[in-house]
């Protein structure tokens, strides 16, 4: 439960609250390397697929309209089990790097995430985690607070023999991350409501369900937090810096930000009608 | 253990209880004479002596003076005074009658000597309300509210519209405790802070102590809002009652033998599907409570009362999510005097607060709450005119559910969980001394010993090297421990015990008749924490006690003031300093979970806390223009160092704003009486916004938009600055003289320049146009409002 989260909905029910687009002067700091490095890997198809891209980019102001993104770093995992380097190059320089051969995290192997930029070096090592698969996804007919959202009735099974986390994204920028302490080796179904203002139907949506660890999901929980934050009012709460799993081994001081996660992956496709 | 303190307290009282034969007591209570209900706070006069008391709490006074023959004033504010002779040749109990100021401004006001003795006393750092204050008071969409008043005095401010909780002198919301006659109650706000939950109907009297806090009262830091309700009119039956925008009160009082015994039974009530726009309806929004009490005089020496509240809130979006939660308190007290000098009170107390919540769409409900039955033990012993002691016992039995969650349907998935349920008793014994040294100096001094047991519970986890919170410096991040070992308990164990010895100090030096400075020093220690991360508290946020991880918060407070009196009372000028240093106050780990977390204690970071200020309050207290204006200039921060060298602890070891850290905060509240028919009441306030954090930078995660907040500026920025000014006009209508139907409508606006204040600034990405904004929400403009208030 997101207590914050809960609580402003709720509060936005009461009384007529009056919204307005204001100027506020936000303090800058030097730029910081950005590294967003979630891979995915889609076990339920055949043959099995991943998503692996590795994505730099640098820090910007509040307002600025563009983030700068980084086109000159060199990329590489290392499987630490036979130490093979699995390079990885920014072919269309837009500051995403693919590998330059095909590949797939194997289960149960660690691999080590090295990039090198301005003379610096950044390092992080993960994991694959397990997931689950996705019983069903049914559309409902219920509404939550606002009465526009989109009822989706998702189950799976949940593996008794361990701790789960998952992370569970619907749309692209819509995550809840989600652990199994409540429901440890039952099938789970749950609601999840689905909102999209200028939504037009029918429309096909993709909702990914992924296995991810424990500290990943502490990070995607302040990192949903965070990202449209209140400031001020009863319920804020204190926000921080958010240090993912990355290290710069020369320089500490300059920390980078972004996470190397690899996850297991199971979607679905569902057509929303009205 | 408790009979020997016991014994120890009247040992010592005995020994000094000296009694002389040239003196002789009057003593008596002192009630309204219309509805013979007692009055608090009334003082007794005699001018030939320069000798004084006020009735307590009860009604009750007591006074021994040489023999003799002498004058009493009785005075009480909106009450006629009476001057009486009264021949003091042996023991005399005499009661008075008070009869309250009528409307009418005709008359001549007998001036009063009110303030006077509030100048001599040592008890500083209060502040006084009255039902009829506060009722006048303009406040949003017209609810007469308490909490809503007490922020227009000095040292007293919340988080904004729609916040729960106060915050004085820079303390936190948690640190208040708020007594209603006499029980503790946790949770002061109905709809998450927009109203409080006392009913203005059934309250007779408010004083809420910022500092120099008695010994008498403890378990919490920073304040206590001592509330009394009325007894009921136990000379005729009376209806009263008020319709208004948002809720309709209703209160029904009256003898059940006449002069001896009545019943008081007041209940409020918003009205269903309250600001929830109508587009389905099974959605509901709606909060009640209902005070009950009953008293019963035996005789001059017994009177019991029953008292009760219930107060609930109930919202819910259809069946998918619905949400419950309030107070419950039952009260049992048995005045005693034991002598004309001993005045005796016995209260049996039970007290809850539970918070429910079902959530359909996830498939689960959950309810968490604490439990408390206290029973104590006070007395108030009048020995002479220069000497008073109050002394007594408390012992609170706490049981505190942090949460249970279950399936709410077959089909859920959800595998029910407990959290480890805790239990705690909290000891207290206390004496506190009135005392008179000279003409000019008074003094107030007394001790204050508490105990906290922790007792048994079922589980209680071990963690290696006794460290619940790890300190990763790879990843510079604090994180749980895992951990290693649960002991188990039987209920009688005790897992940890806490003493403190908490001395209060307050002095007065009277200059002359209207000025006095005084000063005070207290150390409090608070036993429970409000497990919050927010701004203000929430229904949801739990009580956790202090134990094994958690240590006690321990405060010292010092105040010194400056008093003076205008014109025989009718203005007054109170400024005070005061500095407060708080040990033990918690704070949390970045990305801390607060809710249902059964190892609360790794997510726990221990730190300290301090304020201090500059209050001043001016008032004009006679007249058909009364008010005051209050200013404070104050500021409250916390600190939370690093365990060790290379932790960095919270906002890199450096002292830091707490959310409710304000450092201008100004208020004005006038109210004017045209006429018969008219009266006519304002504020304005202003206060330093409050403190925030503002990004610093972005970035894109996994398509998200990421602002970046700094590690070491925590609490630094500031949303704009709040400021507004409220209106309201009462009429009492002519015919009301001739009739028995009473009535009055307040009609009143809040917010008159409509000043958008910004009660939250949202900052996120425009989907649209993939830009980055800053959004402030307001949550009132202007908000006009009328009420009909009435009574027969």
């Amino acid at each position: 439960m997101n207590k914050i989260f809960l609580l402003s909905v709720l509060m936005s029910f009461f009384f007529i609250r009056c919204e307005k687009v204001i100027d506020i002067e936000v303090p800058s700091i030097e730029p910081k390397l950005i590294i967003d490095a979630s891979f995915e890997v889609l076990f339920d198809q055949t043959p099995v697929t991943s998503n692996n891209s590795v994505k730099l980019r640098l820090s910007a102001d509040y307002f600025d309209d563009t983030i700068p993104v980084v086109t000159d770093a060199t990329v590489f995992l290392t499987n630490l089990s036979d130490n093979s380097i699995i390079s990885f190059t920014d072919e269309n320089t837009d500051g995403d790097y693919k590998s330059v051969d095909s590949f797939t995290p194997l289960d149960g192997v660690a691999y080590e995430l090295t990039v090198i930029h301005n003379n610096e070096i950044y390092k992080a090592k993960a994991t694959k985690i397990k997931s689950s698969k996705i019983t069903s996804i049914v559309q409902g007919e219920k509404t939550l607070f606002s009465g526009e959202e989109v009822e989706l009735k998702i189950s799976f099974k949940d593996d008794e023999a361990m701790k789960n986390h998952y992370l569970i994204n619907v749309d692209r920028y819509n995550y809840l991350p989600i652990e199994d302490r409540y429901f440890n080796g039952s099938d789970y179904n749950f609601s999840y409501f689905y909102e999209d203002e200028n939504i037009e139907f029918p429309k096909t949506i993709d909702i990914k369900l992924s296995g991810i660890t424990q500290e990943y999901f502490t990070y995607f929980r302040i990192l949903i937090g965070q990202s449209g934050q209140n400031a001020g009012g009863p319920f804020q709460s204190a926000p921080s810096s958010l240090l993912g799993n990355i290290i710069n081994t020369t320089n500490e001081a300059n920390f980078p930000l972004g996470y190397f996660h690899i996850s297991e992956t199971d979607t679905f496709k569902i057509e929303l009608v009205e | 253990m408790m009979s020997v303190k016991t014994n120890f307290l009247f040992l010592f009282l005995f020994s000094i209880a000296v009694f002389s034969q040239e003196e002789q007591t009057i003593s008596g209570t002192v009630y309204d004479k219309n509805n013979n209900e007692t009055l608090i706070g009334v003082s007794l006069y005699f001018p030939e002596l320069n000798a004084g008391v006020t009735t307590n709490e009860y009604g009750f006074y007591s006074v021994t003076l040489p023999k003799g023959t002498y004058k009493v004033q009785v005075n009480y504010l909106g009450y006629y005074s009476i001057v009486e002779t009264i021949i003091l040749n042996k023991k005399i109990t005499k009661n008075f009658k008070l009869e309250e100021e009528s409307e009418s401004l005709d008359e001549i006001v007998i001036k009063s000597n009110i303030e006077k003795l509030n100048v001599k006393t040592p008890q500083m750092s209060v502040n006084r309300l009255t039902s009829a204050t506060i009722k006048q008071i303009p406040v949003v969409l017209g609810e007469a509210d308490i909490i809503k008043s007490l922020i227009l005095l000095p040292g007293v401010t919340s988080a904004g519209e729609g916040a729960s909780g106060f915050n004085v002198r820079g303390g936190a919301a948690d640190q208040n405790l708020i007594l209603l006659d006499e029980a503790v109650v946790f949770n002061s706000s109905h709809l998450f802070g927009f109203f409080s939950v006392f009913n203005p109907d059934v309250i007779k009297d408010v004083k809420l102590y910022k500092g120099g806090i008695p010994s008498k009262y403890g378990g919490r830091l920073s304040s206590v809002l001592d509330i009394y309700q009325k007894e009921g009119n136990s000379n005729d039956f009376k209806l009263t009652g008020g319709i208004g925008l948002v809720s309709s009160r209703l209160l029904a009082e009256g003898p059940i033998e006449k002069g001896k015994s009545s019943f008081l039974i007041g209940g409020r009530a918003s009205y269903a599907h309250l600001f929830l726009p109508l587009f389905n309806n099974e959605n509901k929004a709606y909060f009640y409570d209902l005070n009950s009490k009953i008293n019963y005089r035996f005789n001059d020496q017994n009177n019991l009362f029953l008292s009760t509240y219930f107060g609930k809130d109930v919202f819910g979006i259809s069946d998918n999510f619905v949400n419950k939660y309030g107070n419950s308190v039952v009260n049992l007290r048995w005045n005693h005097l034991y002598s004309d000098k001993l005045f005796s009170n016995l209260s049996i107390i039970y007290s809850d607060y539970f918070y429910g919540l079902i959530l359909d769409f996830v498939g689960f409900e959950w309810d968490s709450g604490i439990t408390n039955f206290n029973l104590k033990y006070d007395f108030k012993h009048y020995i002479n005119n220069d000497f008073k002691l109050s002394y007594g016992i408390s012992s609170i039995y706490s049981k505190f559910n942090p949460g249970k969650i279950v399936p709410n349907r077959p089909d859920s998935g959800i595998i029910a969980e407990k959290l480890t349920d805790k239990y705690a008793n909290e000891f207290a014994s206390y004496i506190d001394a009135e005392h008179t040294l000279s003409d000019k100096l008074r003094v107030q001094y007394g001790i204050r010993f508490s105990n906290f047991t922790r007792l048994g519970q079922d589980e209680l986890n071990v963690y290696k090297d006794n460290k619940p919170v790890l300190y990763d410096t790879e990843f510079k991040k604090y994180k749980a421990a895992e951990a290693i070992a649960s002991d188990s308990f039987k209920r009688s164990d005790v897992i940890s015990s806490f003493n403190n010895f908490e001395p209060r100090f307050s002095l007065s030096y009277t200059l002359d008749d209207q000025t006095s400075i005084k000063a005070s020093y207290n150390r409090m220690a608070q036993y429970l924490h409000l497990l919050s991360n927010t701004s203000s508290p929430a229904p949801l946020d739990v009580w956790t006690p202090s134990g094994k991880y958690i240590k006690p918060q321990l405060l010292d407070q010092f105040a010194i003031g400056y008093f003076k009196f205008l014109k025989d009372g009718d203005y007054s000028i109170e400024t005070e300093a005061f500095y407060k240093d708080i040990q033990n106050r918690i704070d949390y780990i970045n990305g801390a979970n607060l809710v249902a977390n059964n190892e609360i204690e790794t997510v726990i970071l221990n730190g300290k806390a301090r304020a201090y200020g500059l209050e001043i309050l001016v008032k004009k207290n006679q007249g058909k223009l009364k008010g005051w204006l209050a200013y404070t200039l104050s500021k409250s921060e916390q600190l939370t160092a690093g365990r060790t060298f290379n932790e960095p602890g919270i906002n890199n070891g450096e002292w830091y704003n707490t959310p409710y850290d304000k450092t201008h905060d100004f208020s004005i509240n006038a109210s004017y009486e045209l006429n018969k028919k008219w009266k006519f009441n304002t504020n304005f306030v202003f206060q330093t916004g409050q403190p925030t954090n503002y990004p610093v930078g972005q970035y894109e995660v996994q398509s998200l938009n990421v602002p970046i907040y700094n590690d070491n500026s925590r609490n630094s920025d500031r949303l704009p600055a709040y400021h507004r000014l409220d209106i309201s006009a009462t009429l009492n209508p002519e015919k009301n003289n001739k009739r028995k139907w009473q009535a009055e409508w307040v009609f009143g606006i809040y917010n008159v320049y409509g000043r958008q204040n910004a009660a939250s600034v949202n900052f996120s990405q425009n989907r649209e146009t993939s830009r980055n904004e800053a959004v402030q929400t307001a949550i009132f403009g202007l908000v006009p409002s009328v009420t009909y208030n009435f009574k027969f």
